[in-house]
């Protein structure tokens, strides 16, 4: 490959790594085994035979595998559905030992039952004791990366940490106006108005924007303020678990009918931003640093970090986390956690030879030198051990380039592998911000379990597919609609509910509920 | 259509006592240079369009990638049910053939208008700078166009807003408004693609050299002659085509400017789709949408291709 | 005609509103190319706050400084130009005869060839199939693939057929006298006849090859034959940096925005550099309806 950048390969070069455990107690193979893979994700579209993680890991288990890649330009990437480099590898028969890609969860679901893939339960039960024991521990994982036939056909990508999202709040603005930081739906309220009505930024001009949001879903999220839902995971609009454990659809709930009632009331009076549906990613940006912009839910990393990048350009410039406030049932949420199951990871090709090898390979990752070595990059170089933890060094801290960008350059923290991440590696480079924000957030019991979602047999699939996109698409518009003041909510919503019906909203949940049921219990 | 080795439509009209074969041998003894010069192309559209067309079938298949397109079972009609069954599908359609008349209706003469503009401007460098700009656009990436809409149109820092804001009228998010998505996406690609799009007519008004023109004159053929024989007959072709593709409103640029709130009047049937399709990622469902689309393009082409022979003898084929 | 000072009169007025209403497009039209100059030598933050409107904020080099000294941005702007040059000079080797072919009365199932042809701009294989179709042909990941793999294009085809069909027959007959062939009379008699066509349809190939990158995302396997258009999307998702850490790269003096601005002003410059030289074909062709002569 000839990307091999400048610092990968003074890394290789000098790498000490290996050494420091290669006694020899992880090694998988007695002859040196080379397996063939498939690795696309937008960040390194291809697997780099000369990331210093792969040569160390190749040392200890005396694996080694070989590029083989099709589709790499297409980068798959982490955001959208398209899995364009995937597809061409499978239309083109030849499916590698190991394919591992970002979302490939859908994808090997659903090629995994047709034997393009091979099921890994057994394989784990028998040769991969670390993934079995990660999976006694975590049933609901287990569960939740299932196929439709009951089998695991990929080993995931499983983020750490628990915290995502949260609501931050300029807490100079509310010294300014002598106001509390608000706990409760009301006090929202009234700080949202002060924020528009007495000037708060003290410029004599009302070009306050209390409430406002990269992304408008993030918006409809304030519906968890009237006891209502927006989503059931890490992605806008997903279902839900409802307290009867069932699977439901949260636009389609009383306390959403509220709180879309309250946000358009909002919109009306101007407590939220204008422009909230087109201002785009661009808002925080501009709205932080015209110092108009007042509250907001976003993740906590990148927002707190305008406390420093903004310290010298808005005066007195505190823009801090603060804990969810109380709806009027008293329910503090925090309704977006960090999900601990990505799609993304990797899997094995049908026709490898060597499935049990592949499995202890997969199996390497989750033991303790394995996991290190996926969080954290290569001993010595960019990080150390302290107390028996590892501690990035200052130099791979300070040295300007974003510490995610530089984990890729050597082989770690790649999301199309499997592997379970360890959150101190994030907290380590997290500003102090965001660490007080999740400290804070952390005082209480704010989070609510995720949905991780279903796999479907082909037959749930088209029912699925028939009805949902067009349910999904209806509620939005009427949704974006009510708070626009284009209809009202509470006159529209026995129609509304009517709709869905008619368009197929319970064949959809009743799919779901199946599925779920299959899935789970 | 399919009887090209024997055209046997064309050999009735002559009247001619020699057999089929010989006079099909004198032809090409006489004429092999042409046929010589159309084997390329004919060999190039079986091999890389024609050969892969097998591929359409999925449509009416439950297609599996790694079945390939051969094993994956047949299903009928399945996805042409789902795409029909939805009532957005048919509000999609709609406001496709809306946008379509419209931006035919409007746009078609624009670029034509710009060309005939430039026609008569007389200063060369003029001249010569602004047809080289006017393109530029067409250049730009749908997302920066996008972008610079959505801030012209801003409800507090908008240029459009702005001048309202002259003559005391309350600022509008017009980007939430369905009823201003159409001018909007409609005026935005005109905008776009006119200037390009006169390139087009610019050639086709001097299509060919002034030799021959001049020659024509000398000949006795007018002017008026001859842009009846060269540049009407590649206005209508143009035209053929435009309404060929009738339902290939540009979606890259839709995605990017419209809303939940202007589904209503925004969505058409490629955004439509994308957005079914992103559910699953499916190509039967894509490719049974394309070969809607495709038959629908082609009825109406072949429409428009015979009124178009019959009253000005231009034709597609 | 009798009252001429009046008809020239209002020629004036006609000349100039026409000149002031092509000014007023062409201004509009240079705006996005401002816009993006613009951002491209401005600051990261500016340019991400959204602040860049007409002229650079915080002017700075960084963009460049940076796309400049990337490898891959001198790699794949070198692939532009073999694939533009490359594919136009194929796609009218294909063209020209082609459609000189189909434009000749007398060629059996000219209605069957041109149907063909039409067919092909709205009936399409789909991803798949032409993707194993040009590995079956041996065309991935190769220059040669890309080129030849897009040479015929049916809207190009019929518009330079539409050309010479126009042309009256009364040209070729005296270099027929002379005994001239098929390809004679081509290169002879049309080609010099139509090259304002000629020029037309090959500006429609260097456009969508200029701008052209999803077959080449797709069919190209090596990093290093990519065109400047992928790159540029590579690019984008290297620089944008996830959700939820974007605000690691806020301080730098450049970002995505301005990079990609840089990228694009990059882009477009040869573009405005060639026209001038196709231009020169459509004004040699006759001013028709022209107020003067």
């Amino acid at each position: 490959m000839q990307r091999l950048t400048l610092s990968a390969a003074l890394l290789a070069g000098t790498s000490l790594g290996g050494t420091a455990f290669a006694d020899g107690h992880l090694m998988i193979v007695d002859e040196p085994l080379e397996l063939s893979i498939q690795m696309n994700h937008a960040r390194y579209p291809r697997y780099d035979e000369t990331w210093p993680v792969e040569k160390i890991a190749s040392e200890l288990t005396g694996i080694s595998l070989r590029d083989t890649t099709v589709g790499a330009n297409t980068r798959t990437s982490e955001n959208d559905g398209k899995t364009e480099a995937l597809n061409l590898m499978l239309a083109t028969g030849e499916i590698p030992d190991i394919v591992g890609s970002s979302r490939l969860k859908d994808f090997v679901n659903q090629y995994g039952p047709e034997g393009a893939f091979l099921p890994l339960d057994d394989l784990i039960a028998e040769h991969a004791p670390n993934l079995a024991a990660f999976y006694a521990d975590r049933p609901e994982i287990a569960n939740a990366i299932s196929a439709a036939d009951g089998n695991m056909y990929y080993v995931p990508y499983l983020p750490d940490g628990k915290y995502g999202r949260g609501y931050f709040i300029r807490y100079d603005w509310l010294e300014n106006l002598g106001l509390e930081v608000p706990e409760t739906l009301e006090e929202v309220e009234a700080v949202l108005r002060a924020f528009k009505n007495d000037d708060p930024n003290g410029n004599g001009v009302a070009d306050e924007v209390p409430y406002f949001a990269r992304q408008w879903p993030e918006l409809i999220r304030l519906v968890t303020l009237w006891d209502g839902r927006s989503t059931g995971s890490d992605t806008y609009h997903d279902f839900y678990i409802n307290a009867e454990g069932n699977v439901d659809h949260p636009y389609a709930g009383e306390g959403y009918r509220d709180g879309i009632a309250g946000l358009a009331h909002w919109y009306d009076e101007g407590l939220i931003d204008a422009e909230i549906f087109t201002r785009g990613s661009s808002s925080r940006e501009y709205l932080l640093s015209e110092d108009i912009g007042g509250m907001t839910h976003d993740w906590f990393a990148s927002t707190a970090g305008y406390n420093e990048s903004l310290a010298d350009t808005v005066e007195g410039f505190r823009f801090e986390a603060m804990l969810p406030p109380a709806s009027p049932s008293g329910v503090r949420m925090e309704e977006h956690r960090r999900i601990p199951i990505k799609p993304d990871g990797w899997a094995i090709g049908v026709t490898n030879e060597h499935p049990v090898e592949t499995i202890k390979y997969f199996d390497f990752w989750f033991t303790e030198e394995g996991r290190r070595l996926a969080n954290f990059g290569v001993e010595g170089e960019q990080y150390t051990m302290v107390d028996g933890k590892p501690q990035f060094t200052e130099e791979f801290l300070t040295n300007g380039e974003p510490v995610n960008n530089q984990l890729y350059q050597v082989g770690s923290q790649l999301q199309a592998r499997g592997y379970f991440q360890d959150y101190e590696y994030e907290k380590q480079w997290s500003n102090q911000y965001a660490l007080e924000g999740i400290d804070l957030y952390e005082t209480g019991d704010y989070l609510i379990p995720d949905f991780l979602g279903v796999s479907f047999t082909a037959d749930e699939q088209r029912v699925y597919d028939r009805s949902w996109p067009s349910i999904r698409d209806y509620m939005l518009e009427r949704q974006q609609g009510w708070i626009l003041g284009n209809g009202d909510v509470m006159a529209d919503w026995e129609g509304y509910q009517q709709t869905l019906q008619d368009m197929g909203l319970q064949d959809v949940l009743e799919v779901m509920n199946v599925a779920y049921e299959r899935q789970y219990n | 259509m399919s009887d090209a080795a024997t055209p046997k439509p064309a050999v009735t009209h002559f009247v001619n006592k020699r057999p089929v074969s010989q006079r099909i041998v004198d032809h090409l003894k006489r004429e092999w240079q042409i046929y010589l010069m159309l084997a390329p192309t004919v060999i190039w559209l079986l091999l890389f369009l024609y050969k892969p067309m097998y591929g359409l079938q999925i449509a009416f298949k439950d297609y599996s990638i790694f079945r390939g397109v051969a094993a994956s079972p047949w299903i009928g009609f399945d996805h042409f049910e789902t795409l029909f069954a939805s009532e957005q599908f048919l509000r999609a359609l709609k406001n496709t053939i809306y946008i379509s008349m419209m931006s035919l209706i409007i746009g078609f003469p624009v670029p034509i208008l710009l060309a005939l503009m430039f026609n008569e401007v007389l200063h060369q460098t003029f001249k010569k700078t602004a047809q080289t700009i006017v393109y530029l656009p067409h250049f730009i990436s749908s997302v920066i166009i996008a972008g610079i809409v959505i801030t012209a149109f801003s409800p507090s820092a908008g240029i459009v807003n702005t001048i309202l804001s002259w003559f005391d009228i309350d600022p509008i998010y017009f980007l939430t408004k369905p009823e201003w998505f159409r001018p909007i996406f409609i005026g935005t690609t005109i905008w776009q693609e006119a200037g390009f799009q006169s390139i087009v007519f610019i050639a086709a008004i001097s299509g060919v050299s002034p030799t021959l023109y001049e020659s024509a004159v000398v000949d006795g053929a007018s002017r008026w002659q001859m842009m009846w024989k060269i540049t009407v007959p590649s206005i209508i072709i143009m035209l053929i085509i435009r309404i060929g593709n009738m339902l290939e409103v540009s979606f890259e640029m839709i995605i990017l400017l419209y809303q939940p709130a202007t589904y209503e009047t925004a969505d058409v049937v490629n955004t439509f789709i994308y957005r079914q399709g992103l559910q699953s990622g499916q190509y039967d469902f894509a490719a049974a949408a394309g070969l809607f689309n495709a038959v629908i393009a082609f009825v109406l082409v072949m429409t428009a291709n015979s009124i178009s022979k019959r009253y000005s003898r231009t034709s597609l084929w | 005609m009798a009252n001429m000072n009046l008809y020239s009169r209002n020629d004036r007025i006609f000349v100039i509103v026409n000149m002031v209403l092509i000014g007023i497009f062409t201004i509009s039209t240079l705006y996005p190319f401002i816009y993006i100059a613009s951002l491209s030598f401005s600051s990261g933050f500016e340019a991400r706050a959204g602040n860049v409107i007409l002229t650079p904020i915080e002017t700075t080099l960084e963009a460049y400084k940076y796309i400049l000294s990337e490898r891959m941005f001198w790699v794949s702007y070198g692939n532009t130009f073999i694939y533009t040059i490359g594919g136009t000079i194929m796609s009218l080797l294909f063209l020209i005869p082609g459609a000189y072919a189909l434009s000749r009365p007398q060629i059996y199932g000219r209605r069957f060839w041109n149907l063909l042809v039409a067919f092909t701009m709205w009936f399409n294989a789909g991803l798949i199939p032409f993707f194993l179709n040009m590995r079956d042909l041996g065309l991935l990941d190769s220059y040669f693939g890309i080129i030849i793999g897009f040479a015929v294009n049916g809207f190009n085809l019929i518009l330079l057929r539409n050309f010479f069909e126009g042309v009256p027959s009364s040209f070729e007959e005296a270099a027929r006298m002379d005994g001239a062939n098929d390809f004679q009379v081509l290169v002879k008699v049309y080609m010099p006849l139509a090259k304002p066509a000629i020029a037309t349809v090959a500006l429609f190939c260097i456009v969508s090859r200029w701008n052209g990158f999803f077959w080449a995302m797709v069919l190209l396997q090596d990093e290093d034959k990519i065109p400047l258009q992928v790159f540029l999307r590579h690019t984008i998702v290297t620089l944008s940096d996830d959700q939820q850490f974007t605000a690691t790269l806020v301080n730098a003096s450049y970002s995505v925005e301005t990079v990609s601005a840089a990228i694009i002003v990059c882009s477009i410059v040869p573009v405005l550099i060639i026209y001038p030289f196709i231009q020169k074909y459509f004004e040699k062709g006759i001013l028709l309806g022209g107020v003067k002569e």
